[in-house]
């Protein structure tokens, strides 16, 4: 797990993470190309766009979102999720992030102690 | 076509003579090349070969002849063991019969392996056992059905080849259905195996044939088959004939045995087939009712699952099975096809088009669904057809102009047999229902809902049932547009049988989920439902015997489907719960059916549910709707301190809203005035002399109980929130009977029980309950008690600051808690005082500075506001470290619903999200006077709790009933709940679920 923080991009009025998530537990998780476990309902780094923001702060395509700001993001709705990130009154976000290599090399580590 | 007379019966007779002798040939051949043909079965091959070649082997057909005769000959053989091999695809088929003549008890297991795949259908047949039928079902479909020895007399074959066994299983498990024919379906299956027997069904296709035929036109068929023999060179059906003494109209069910027979010595043979087909009219013994209903049952009534199970074995094994056996031979052979064609067609072509390929009317001829399946495979989804193409080239399935015009065939059999194709082909698959709507099938079928025989229209009405499923109304309004709905209340009216009046009703319930066919349905048939279903089911009797005591319901599929169609159009608005309401004896049964729940304690089921549902949205604004309400209006407001009083109040409020000072006064003065509510607590329920009958029942404080037993009792969501809106509908409104209700609530000890439901995993569930507790509320001893004891389960529901939150409560609960904290609120300051308590105002003023929703803002800021107004609050606040900015109204309070607004708008790329917003947006300006906390909230407690009542109670339960079936609708309707209009959970519906979003 890593921690990612990332600042918004303002554009006008809106303000840019710059990736995208799907998943969400109203989603069809078997749909979802990045999990494991094809039951896995979570909110999962979709595309990253580049040189933005979440790709400046070390985002992956991928990466599985446990939580935003500290927020939960293992039960939540898409819209949920969507809304979580996306606060207008928020310049930073701090996600904690799950991501498939650092798991292996979790678990690899592991194996060999 | 060429002419197809029936041949004379001499001829017949003398062919069937004929075919005996060959039989006893056969037979003793039989015994021989048995063992012969458990060596060739290894080969498989070899056989299938032969088949296919549609060149008839002379030494291999007789064999298979022979082996077809012995089975007839012999009734009651045990078991024997058919493994076919075809060549190419490999068919391996284990059929385990018992056969003891009269009982259908046979296990029969068939395993298809095609191309490596395998399958295995393994049906323990209890006699009786569904599975049983279903595999006979299967085995059918491949082969033509035939079957039908019985009404020849003829006892079912009793396999004594390996061939013949199998007929026999089969025919025993029909037999367990009561029908005979079944053994044709084994038959059929035998077939495939004796595909090597071609030779023999050369000579054997014109007798069978003719037998088939032999009402219609017998010879004819011979004719023609004499023609597909050539193709395919396979005639075997003659040999079939054994029965000899087939009867015209057993002739069809005659002829699927020789279909059976010739099968088996001639898979190929396509005329089998067609014969089986015409056979399954006879099929009424069949019936393979429950599959093809089972379609769309599903999807209105969870219950029924076993069509979708068995479809798919079925499919699959018919697909595999039947291109080896029969149906392929017809494919493969185009001259069989022909044939086929012919003799059944025949009659079908003189009505319809040549659709030529003979084979149709086979499939369709067919009751069973297995064979529908096949077909279904074609038209669906999955391409059944495809496959047996692949394996087989010559066979096509009839497609879908060709199935309909079958509806208007003269012969009825083929009329149901084409009806339930139809249903069957419909099954969830939307573009066919659009197809059989624009190839205008849908005027015929409701056409046939007037059909004489059960037969037919009980297909029919299960084509139209899968037909009206779905999201596409054009095809309800088709169904509509041509009288359908009439005709479907008159078939009710006239019919007895159970089955029929589950699809009638089963189709209601669909229709009905389509605002504009509400109103058409009340018109038709509210009252035939109500005579002919609710009120028998319901066990409520106009005039109780007193020396009887008194019935229970019956959760029939009936009354769960009628229930559910009642309940899609209660919601349709003040004329249609007019309408319901003046129903004589449904309020009544509806009421009994509950208590009767309520007294089992069986409260779980859909039926319950519906029922429920019907009375929450009857019970919607009866305090303005009832003729005579007026009576009860204004007395009881002024007495009601609660009532009247409070809301001037309000009112004035709202209009000095922007004056603290003049608000703060106000609300302690009606604080004060709140003590005198007490009154309420003595009140006296109005005495009656007659007994409440009707729609009088709907708001007697008597309901009370039977929801507070809903309530404790019911394990299911829908139900809970139903009678939680029920509840709140009745405590809505100023007048006599509301305040009776609140007080009834209170005293029943129901709050406990609402607040306990606060704590609710459904979202629905928590904000029903808010809202009822909040309209109890008016009366002042409820505001007292519920602020003592709900407001720390009403806050505990509220999202907080960076912690996560207990639950992810929809916006529109979080308001309607917001809302409801702030009623219970105002007007006492012991109750704004254990919202401090309970640690509120953290939360508050974080929804207040963070949310994303306008409308939680403004209503948390509402909440803030009246908190502060207590001025001996101030100091206990301003110790926790709040200062009057925190209880102000953001000035950025509009900013903020913009800002909220546009994050989902500008960051979500995807139309769908933004649809979803977008709707709710648009639930958002519906609810908005609920939400609005303004000064016209104020005012309009009554209306925001009517609007809440109404989105919760009628929006919801339209879009419940919308999609009985389908289990996505509780999502949707979740979703949907708030809104009041249909649209609205169409655009639900639609909504199609954001797979990605920007961010």
């Amino acid at each position: 797990q890593q921690r990612i923080e990332i600042h918004k991009l303002r554009d006008g009025d809106n303000l840019i993470l710059g990736f995208s998530i799907g998943g969400g537990i109203d989603q069809d998780p078997s749909q979802n190309p990045f999990s494991e476990d094809k039951t896995d309902k979570g909110i999962y780094v979709t595309r990253v766009s580049k040189g933005g923001p979440a790709e400046v702060a070390g985002l992956r395509m991928g990466d599985k979102i446990m939580q935003v700001n500290g927020w939960d993001m293992t039960m939540v709705t898409h819209d949920q999720a969507r809304k979580k990130l996306t606060k207008k009154n928020e310049d930073v976000v701090r996600l904690l992030v799950t991501r498939k290599s650092l798991e292996n090399a979790v678990r690899q580590s592991m194996m060999q102690h | 076509m060429e002419e197809y007379d029936v041949p004379s019966a001499a001829s017949i007779l003398a062919s069937v003579k004929e075919q005996e002798a060959r039989f006893e040939r056969l037979t003793r051949a039989l015994e021989e090349e048995r063992r012969n043909v458990s060596l060739q079965l290894e080969r498989g091959s070899l056989p299938s070969d032969r088949l296919v070649g549609g060149t008839t082997g002379g030494s291999n057909q007789p064999l298979a002849w022979q082996q077809m005769v012995m089975q007839e000959q012999s009734p009651s053989n045990q078991t024997s063991l058919a493994m076919m091999q075809e060549p190419q695809e490999v068919v391996e088929e284990t059929v385990t019969i018992e056969e003891d003549p009269g009982t259908p008890t046979s296990h029969v297991s068939v395993v298809t392996s095609d191309d490596g795949t395998t399958r295995r259908t393994e049906t323990k047949d209890n006699v009786t056992n569904m599975k049983v039928t279903k595999m006979v079902k299967t085995v059918t479909t491949r082969t033509v059905r035939q079957v039908p020895l019985g009404p020849d007399g003829l006892p079912l074959p009793e396999g004594s080849s390996p061939l013949g066994s199998y007929t026999d299983s089969i025919d025993r498990r029909y037999m367990k259905n009561g029908e005979r024919f079944i053994t044709p379906q084994a038959t059929s299956t035998l077939t495939r195996s004796y595909n090597n027997y071609s030779d023999s069904y050369n000579d054997a296709p014109d007798s069978q044939f003719r037998h088939y035929t032999l009402h219609d036109g017998y010879g004819d068929m011979a004719d023609n088959y004499g023609s597909l023999s050539r193709g395919v060179n396979y005639r075997p059906y003659r040999p079939y004939m054994p029965t000899g003494g087939y009867r015209p109209e057993n002739s069809y069910t005659l002829p699927i045995r020789k279909d059976d027979y010739g099968h088996v010595a001639q898979p190929q043979v396509p005329m089998g087939s067609s014969t089986m087909d015409l056979n399954r009219s006879q099929p009424e013994r069949f019936q393979p009712e429950p599959y093809g209903l089972e379609d769309d049952r599903r999807s209105l009534g969870p219950d029924d699952e076993e069509p979708y199970d068995l479809e798919p074995d079925y499919s699959t094994a018919n697909r595999r099975t039947l291109p080896g056996r029969t149906i392929r031979e017809p494919l493969r052979n185009g001259p069989r096809m022909r044939g086929y064609e012919d003799p059944i067609e025949t009659e079908l072509i003189d009505e319809r088009h040549p659709y030529i390929h003979g084979m149709y009317p086979a499939p369709l001829a067919q009751p069973e669904r297995g064979s529908l399946a096949s077909l279904d495979r074609m038209g669906g989804r999955r391409s059944p057809s495809i496959d047996s193409i692949r394996k087989d080239p010559r066979w096509r399935d009839p497609d879908l102009p060709e199935v309909i015009a079958m509806l208007g065939h003269p012969i009825d059999p083929v009329k149901s047999n084409a009806a339930a194709y139809l249903q069957h082909l419909c099954y969830e698959n939307d573009k066919i229902k659009k197809d059989v709507r624009q190839l205008k099938g849908i005027p015929v079928l409701v056409g046939l809902l007037d059909h004489p025989k059960a037969e037919v229209h009980r297909k029919a009405c299960g084509a139209l049932r899968n037909i009206s499923y779905g999201k596409d109304h054009d095809n309800k309004v088709a169904i509509k547009s041509c009288d359908g709905i009439p005709a479907l209340i008159r078939l009710l009216r006239k019919t007895n049988d159970m089955e029929v009046r589950e699809l009638i009703t089963g189709t209601l319930w669909n229709l009905s989920s389509y605002e504009p066919l509400k109103m058409v349905i009340i018109n038709h048939g509210l009252q035939t439902m109500t005579n002919e279903v609710i009120i028998p089911h319901s066990g409520w009797e106009h005039e109780p015997n007193e020396d009887s005591k008194p019935r229970d319901a019956e959760w029939t599929t009936v009354f769960k489907n009628t229930s559910g169609c009642l309940r899609n159009v209660s919601s349709d608005g003040a004329e249609a719960r007019r309408r319901l309401r003046e129903c004589e004896g449904l309020v009544d049964a509806l009421l009994h059916a509950l208590q009767s729940a309520v007294g089992k304690k069986d409260m779980d089921n859909k039926s319950v549910e519906n029922c429920v549902c019907v009375m929450r949205n009857l019970s919607y604004h009866v305090h303005k709707e009832i003729p005579g309400a007026e009576k009860f209006q204004d007395p009881s407001a002024l007495q009601g301190p609660g009532s009247a009083g409070t809301q001037r109040k309000k009112k004035d409020d709202a209009g000095c809203f922007g004056g603290k000072k003049a608000k703060e006064e106000w609300f302690n003065q009606g604080r004060k005035n709140g003590e005198h509510d007490k009154n309420y607590d003595t009140l006296d329920l109005p005495k009656r002399t007659e007994p409440t009958k009707g729609f009088e029942l709907l708001y007697q404080p008597e309901v009370v109980r039977l929801y507070l037993s809903l309530l404790t009792e019911s394990q299911n969501f829908n139900t809970l929130e139903a009678a939680a809106g029920a509840l709140q509908n009745l405590s809505a409104g100023q007048w006599t009977w509301s305040n009776y209700i609140r007080a009834t609530v209170r005293k029943e000890k129901g709050l406990p029980i609402l607040v306990e439901l606060l704590r609710s995993d459904s979202d629905k569930v928590v904000r029903a309950v808010a809202i009822a507790l909040r309209n109890l509320s008016i009366d002042r001893r409820n505001k007292d008690l519920i602020g003592s004891y709900a407001m720390r389960d009403l806050v505990s529901n509220l999202p907080s600051g960076q912690q996560r939150p207990a639950k992810n409560l929809e916006e529109d609960t979080v308001v309607a808690i917001l809302n409801t904290i702030h009623e219970i609120i105002i007007e006492s300051s012991e109750n704004a005082r254990s919202l401090i308590t309970a640690q509120a105002i953290d939360k508050l003023v974080a929804i207040n500075r963070t949310s994303q929703s306008a409308r939680e803002t403004k209503a948390a800021s509402h909440v803030l506001q009246t908190v502060w107004s207590y001025k001996e609050l101030r100091n206990a606040l301003t110790k926790d470290g709040w200062n009057k900015t925190h209880f102000q109204p953001i000035p950025t309070g509009t900013p903020k619903g913009s800002r909220s607004c546009k994050p989902g708008y500008d960051d979500t790329t995807l139309p769908l999200m933004e649809k979803n917003q977008g709707n709710r947006g648009c639930s958002g300006g519906d609810m908005i006077p609920m939400g609005e906390l303004g000064p016209d909230g104020y005012s309009t407690i009554d209306q925001r709790d009517k609007e809440s009542k109404y989105k919760s109670s009628d929006g919801s339960s339209d879009l419940q009933e919308r999609e009985p079936l389908k289990n996505d609708t509780n999502r949707k309707h979740y979703i949907r709940s708030n809104r009041p209009t249909v649209s609205l959970v169409d655009a639900c519906d639609v909504k199609p679920q954001p797979v990605d979003s920007w961010v």
